[in-house]
């Protein structure tokens, strides 16, 4: 369905802003609590960017936007705990 | 001329204040009354035949219903079926919100960021709150990563953390961005329009293009209302999943 895929479209831009926004401005709070400036803000302004990058790739993907919940991956994790095991 | 942003002037239409807040009826709030109104009126208009073989408009007030059902049903599961009014009352308020600022001189609520950010956060606030009830400590596994390598966990659970905090924000953001910049680019071409037919010549007889243009942005608009309104739910489902079924 091409709605379906301008729906992806619409979400995967906004997606990437958004991480580093918000990994920018809680960089910003937590330095301007702790009296750490740009210390926070630069190390959490990177982490944003992967935050976001990995909802990108999540939606992408079609796993849906669950932080750490992937279906598939787990199922196949467990199939190497068995090989190992085994 | 009137600037292109002009449109998303707030008005106070009626001043109130309560305990020293301001809290006047604006144009916004207006607007906001009224998709709720027109949506009632419209599902309680089209419902009364109750007919078994629908007209046209039940069919319509039908088939929304329908709509949201099947998403929830196929993104939610069983699980899903006490957050249906929810998410129905949601998905209908966001796109009458949408399609009544198509109306001409109408405001688009939805183009303000305060407006989506509330009910962004508000959603982010019940989820949590959902996956904190039905799982108790155990939804902080959310966070951990199935099948990493170990030695990554710190980073990764921090990579995800500040994940699960942009969702307010990517999810308010991308309905605000898409009204407002597709209806800013309607008033930019009708500008544009209107000071190439007030220069004359041919550059009067080009001004032509720029009409064209708007029908068919007005086109894609709908198309941006309904669809923002679509994506504004679908999110709001997969979180809600996200939270109902952990692993």
């Amino acid at each position: 369905m091409p709605t379906q895929g301008l729906a992806l479209a619409g979400r995967v831009a906004v997606e990437l802003v958004a991480g580093i926004a918000v990994g920018g401005f809680l960089g910003w709070l937590l330095d301007s609590w702790l009296g750490t400036t740009p210390l926070f803000m630069v190390v959490l302004f990177f982490i944003g960017a992967a935050a976001g990058m990995m909802n990108v790739w999540r939606a992408a993907t079609g796993r849906g936007m669950a932080a750490g919940y992937f279906e598939e991956q787990a199922e196949s994790d467990n199939d190497q705990h068995k090989d190992r095991s085994g | 001329m009137h600037s292109p942003v002009k449109q998303f002037t707030i008005e106070v239409l009626y001043e109130l204040s309560l305990f020293g807040f301001d809290i006047s009826f604006t144009n916004s709030a207006l607007f906001m009354v009224l998709a709720v109104i027109v949506s009632t009126l419209f599902l309680a208009v089209a419902m009364r035949p109750a007919a078994v073989v629908p007209g046209r408009l039940q069919s319509a007030a039908e088939m929304m219903y329908e709509f949201v059902a099947d998403m929830v049903r196929s993104n939610v599961g069983s699980e899903g079926r006490p957050y249906f009014p929810f998410i129905f009352t949601l998905f209908v308020f966001v796109l009458f919100s949408n399609l009544l600022g198509m109306l001409p001189y109408s405001y688009t609520t939805t183009s303000q960021i305060i407006v989506t950010f509330a009910m962004a956060s508000f959603i982010f606030v019940a989820v949590t709150l959902i996956g904190l009830i039905k799982h108790g400590l155990h939804f902080f596994s959310f966070f951990v990563p199935a099948g990493a390598p170990k030695p990554l966990y710190p980073l990764i659970i921090l990579i995800e953390v500040v994940s699960y905090f942009v969702r307010p924000v990517s999810l308010s953001v991308r309905l605000f961005a898409n009204m407002l910049a597709g209806h800013t680019m309607l008033k930019v071409f009708a500008g544009l329009a209107v000071m190439m037919a007030g220069a004359g010549g041919v550059t009067a007889a080009g001004s032509l293009l720029p009409l064209l243009a708007i029908i068919g942005l007005t086109g894609l608009e709908f198309l941006v209302a309904a669809l923002q309104a679509y994506v504004f739910t679908i999110l709001t489902c997969m979180y809600l999943n996200d939270a109902l079924h952990l692993h």
